[in-house]
């Protein structure tokens, strides 16, 4: 861009708004900054982003005009208990992942400690284990009737306990502080902590006082996430019989008490909102940005005796999140499978969950390219608008997105409900942003310059569009299609509550089957699921 | 007929005080290389990206080769211009080999033709089916600059094409690319910042300030007989002083003496100006009439750069003169100088 526009972007704003304001005919000149898209990429973008935001809108008003009676009610019952169980199983998850992510990401990242690279992986890994999957095995392993009550006599402790699903949970959520904060390790600029040694700091005080506040932005970044996840949780919480937020709407769900599910959906819907403030604002406070610099790999730091307690805290960690679900359903899949677990049906609750999830995949990186295409060539208020209403389910529990289909399906679309489209929808809803979010990061990387010597080579903008943005999009555009494909068939409150009768998904038989015990049945599913989900783990990984 | 008309072509950037481009025209005959030269924020690169269609003006026409391709109730996409663009990265497609990428958007029966054409053109015999990341930065450019010249464009644009290059590298391609351009026969603007570029590929440099048009010239025209106070100091250097034409017309008479001018613009004896004296212009010489001591001097290697102070009557003047590298030159040293009349120019303001 020439300089003098962007030192002028201000002015130009004040400039289309006086505009605007003196002829009514440039309001949209003045809405777009000066440079309108085309009607068909702006319309489709609008009905994708109206159609996300709509049933969540929908909740809301449903839960708000519930009633004061109910509201009442409820506040004086089930609110005060479901909002200690919900916040304080947060904030210790959170609190708990932070310090094993941060801990971990600096033993891999900037020690000698032996082996950092296949830790690295190790300690991604639990990732592709959905938590409820995770749950199940360490009921399997600790619970009542589990393997070591088995074997000495009693249970160590009480899986079913707050500390046994605070535990639980941590195990499965630390990898995305792990993630995002090796990643800020990794491209962490020198200098800073070089400057600090010569000013006569110490180890110790250069990591208390230059790096880790330094990594404040990424910390919070992956606590945003953990907290985030640890809210919007049903499956784990619910197999470990600890009773939240979700848990309580997907109940009152079940006894038709549609507007009470409404009015804790509410409640829910300003946790999260809160959450999400409480990061924007810490963020564009500290809105420091390390320039890269030149890279140069750190020394790294000696452990000397404390390499073993380093090996030994990782180990654990490995052991606890991986080695032990893993082996467990390895185990149980074996048994299962000489029971005739892979059957007919099983063959069928497969396919149920491929078609699925595939359909979501499919439309989702289709649905996702006319908005990201306005943000990125079409940067304005009105496209982050746009992008905004479309994320809207992004942060938000699957029983409420299932909650709000299930209104509106019911009241004005009913000849749908009940079928297929319903569920796939939901999908949508609860995915696009990941397929958004992919597709955007590839985008970013195509220089507005290429669509300007395809324009000069003799394409019209849709040529250009086709024949110049979208071969170099496709990595990210399948991407987006994985990522999706693997939460759809993971996803497991909204099936249980959207999917057509008789139409079991391979996640809502493992749910049904380790319901009931039979563990042996559920494992086999388990397993497939992580092997589908190890698929985008390259990905997944360089998302942070 | 001329290959591109600007007339009183404006753009505004909405809320900036001064214009982006204001009130600009100039005429681009066929087959010329035209070079736009400023300082980074002139306007210049906005002129270029309104040729090409990728800006509209708010005021003024535009016309290729005598199409009027933007004006008032005309507005031709930049698709459509038959304008051919070499821009600042190349902006070469990562995933489409070198002859994919100069057959982007030709018509299937003369791809094939086409491309090979284009690659002896632009000297890539070979190299078609590597990707542009195999390439050096020199041979992008000439990938670049074959894809614009594949479409026979009327004119063909060049943004600042030689600013990702290495010393070296720049004074070679700026040879060759003026080469390839004057054998293609296509009139061509190029957009840049540095002097030596403007200077070395250009038949003509269009010298911009602000959005405005400061002069137009040839290399030598532009740096022997400066037109204005900045095209003086900004293409190249120069001491300006302030004086009264002489009775011959072919004199000024200034503070440091009188001096000979080969270019007064034929204003009257006795007028007040202003002119310009090139370092070149200063000669050495035991018997000269300037006398100054050295003030500051900076080594090129091949000249000294000096800031000579020169004594007069209305106190002392800053001179700057360039001295052969072989003198012996110290801060302190007393030098005497005439001045030859070639380099100096009455400057209108």
């Amino acid at each position: 861009m020439p300089e003098k526009e962007t030192a002028c972007a201000e002015n130009r704003i004040a400039y289309y708004r006086q505009a605007a304001l003196e002829n009514p005919s440039r309001f949209r000149l003045y809405i777009w900054r000066g440079n309108p898209p085309g009607f068909i990429p702006e319309a489709l973008a609008l009905v994708t982003a109206l159609v996300m935001f709509i049933p969540i809108l929908y909740v809301l008003v449903r839960g708000i005009q519930g009633g004061w009676e109910r509201w009442l009610t409820l506040l004086d019952t089930r609110i005060p208990h479901l909002l200690w169980n919900t916040l304080s199983l947060t904030v210790v998850v959170s609190l708990a992942a932070l310090l094993i992510g941060v801990a971990a990401a600096w033993l891999v990242t900037r020690t000698d400690l032996p082996g950092r690279k296949i830790w690295a992986w190790l300690l991604a890994l639990p990732l592709v284990v959905p938590p409820y999957v995770g749950a199940i095995s360490y009921i399997i392993v600790f619970g009542p009737q589990g393997l070591v009550r088995n074997l000495v006599g009693e249970a160590p402790f009480d899986i079913y306990s707050f500390g046994g699903v605070a535990a639980v949970l941590t195990m499965f959520t630390y990898p995305y502080v792990f993630l995002i904060t090796s990643a800020a390790l990794k491209r962490f600029n020198l200098n800073y902590e070089e400057a600090g040694r010569m000013a006569g700091l110490n180890h110790l005080q250069v990591f208390r006082k230059i790096t880790l506040p330094l990594l404040r932005p990424a910390m919070g970044a992956g606590v945003l996430l953990v907290s985030l996840y640890a809210l919007s949780d049903f499956g784990l919480v619910s197999m470990l019989r600890y009773t939240t937020f979700t848990t309580a709407i997907y109940f009152q769900m079940g006894s038709f008490d549609r507007l009470s599910a409404a009015v804790l959906s509410v409640v829910l819907i300003l946790i999260t909102l809160v959450i999400l403030w409480l990061e924007y604002r810490t963020r564009s406070r500290q809105r420091f940005v390390q320039d890269a610099g030149t890279f140069r790999k750190p020394l790294p730091f000696s452990l000397g005796r404390w390499r073993l307690a380093g090996l030994l805290g990782l180990g654990a960690v490995v052991a606890s999140a991986l080695v032990l679900p893993l082996s467990v359903l390895v185990y149980w899949s074996y048994y299962g499978i000489a029971r005739g677990a892979l059957d007919g049906r099983f063959l069928e609750y497969t396919s149920h969950s491929l078609l699925t999830a595939g359909a979501a995949a499919i439309f989702c990186a289709v649905l996702a390219l006319p908005l990201v295409y306005l943000k990125s060539r079409h940067p304005s208020p009105v496209s982050s608008f746009y992008e905004k209403l479309a994320l809207a389910g992004y942060a938000l529990p699957g029983v409420i997105i299932a909650l709000g289909m299930v209104f509106i399906f019911n009241s004005y679309i009913p000849a749908l409900y009940g079928t297929a489209v319903v569920l796939v929808l939901a999908y949508i809803i609860r995915f696009l942003p990941q397929a958004m979010q992919a597709e955007s990061a590839s985008l970013n990387q195509v220089s507005p310059r290429l669509d300007e010597a395809g324009r000069s080579l003799g394409y019209p903008p849709w040529q250009v569009i086709s024949r110049i943005i979208l071969p170099l999009i496709r990595p990210g555009i399948l991407a987006g299609m994985a990522l999706v494909f693997v939460s759809a068939v993971k996803e497991l409150p909204a099936t249980l509550l959207l999917r057509p009768p008789g139409m079991d998904t391979l996640a809502v038989r493992i749910w049904i089957e380790a319901s009931e015990g039979f563990y042996d049945m559920a494992a086999p599913a388990s397993l497939l699921i992580i092997i589908v989900s190890a698929v985008p783990l390259k990905w997944l990984i360089n998302r942070f | 007929m001329k290959a591109i008309t600007l007339k009183n072509v404006k753009k505004d950037y909405p809320g900036c005080s001064v214009p982006a481009v204001d009130n600009l025209s100039l005429e681009v005959e066929e087959g010329e290389i035209l070079t736009l030269l400023g300082p980074s924020g002139c306007g210049k690169t906005t002129t270029l990206r309104l040729i090409a269609g990728f800006e509209r003006p708010d005021q003024g026409s535009i016309a290729l080769a005598g199409r009027i391709v933007t004006g008032p109730g005309r507005w031709i996409p930049p698709e459509k211009r038959k304008v051919g663009m070499v821009f600042q990265d190349y902006a070469l497609l990562p995933h489409l080999t070198v002859g994919e990428n100069i057959a982007l958007g030709l018509k299937k029966e003369t791809r094939g033709r086409k491309v090979v054409e284009m690659t002896a053109l632009v000297n890539l015999q070979g190299l078609e089916n590597r990707y542009p990341h195999e390439l050096s930065g020199g041979q992008q450019q000439r990938v670049a600059l074959a894809r614009a010249l594949a479409h026979n464009p009327v004119v063909i644009l060049l943004d600042e094409p030689f600013s990702n290059l290495d010393t070296d590298l720049r004074s070679y391609m700026r040879r060759e690319v003026t080469k390839i351009i004057k054998a293609a026969g296509t009139t061509a603007v190029f957009v840049t910042h540095d002097l030596k570029d403007a200077l070395a590929v250009s038949d003509r440099v269009a010298v911009i300030k602000d959005g405005r048009l400061e002069q137009v010239g040839s290399p030598v025209a532009i740096y022997r007989h400066p037109e204005t106070e900045f095209v003086a100091t900004f293409v190249g250097k120069s001491t300006i002083l302030d004086g009264v034409i002489g009775p011959d017309r072919r004199s000024v008479k200034t503070a440091i003496g009188t001096i000979p001018c080969a270019h007064t613009h034929n204003h009257l004896p006795g007028r007040q100006v202003k002119v310009s004296i090139r370092p070149d212009s200063f000669e050495l010489d035991p018997a000269g009439d300037i006398r100054g001591t050295i003030k500051e001097t900076i080594y090129g290697g091949n000249e000294i750069e000096a800031v000579l102070e020169a004594r007069t009557t209305n106190g002392p003047v800053d001179l700057q003169v360039h001295i052969h590298p072989e003198e012996n030159t110290r801060e302190g040293t007393e030098l005497r100088f005439h001045v030859l009349p070639e380099f100096v120019a009455v400057i209108d303001h």
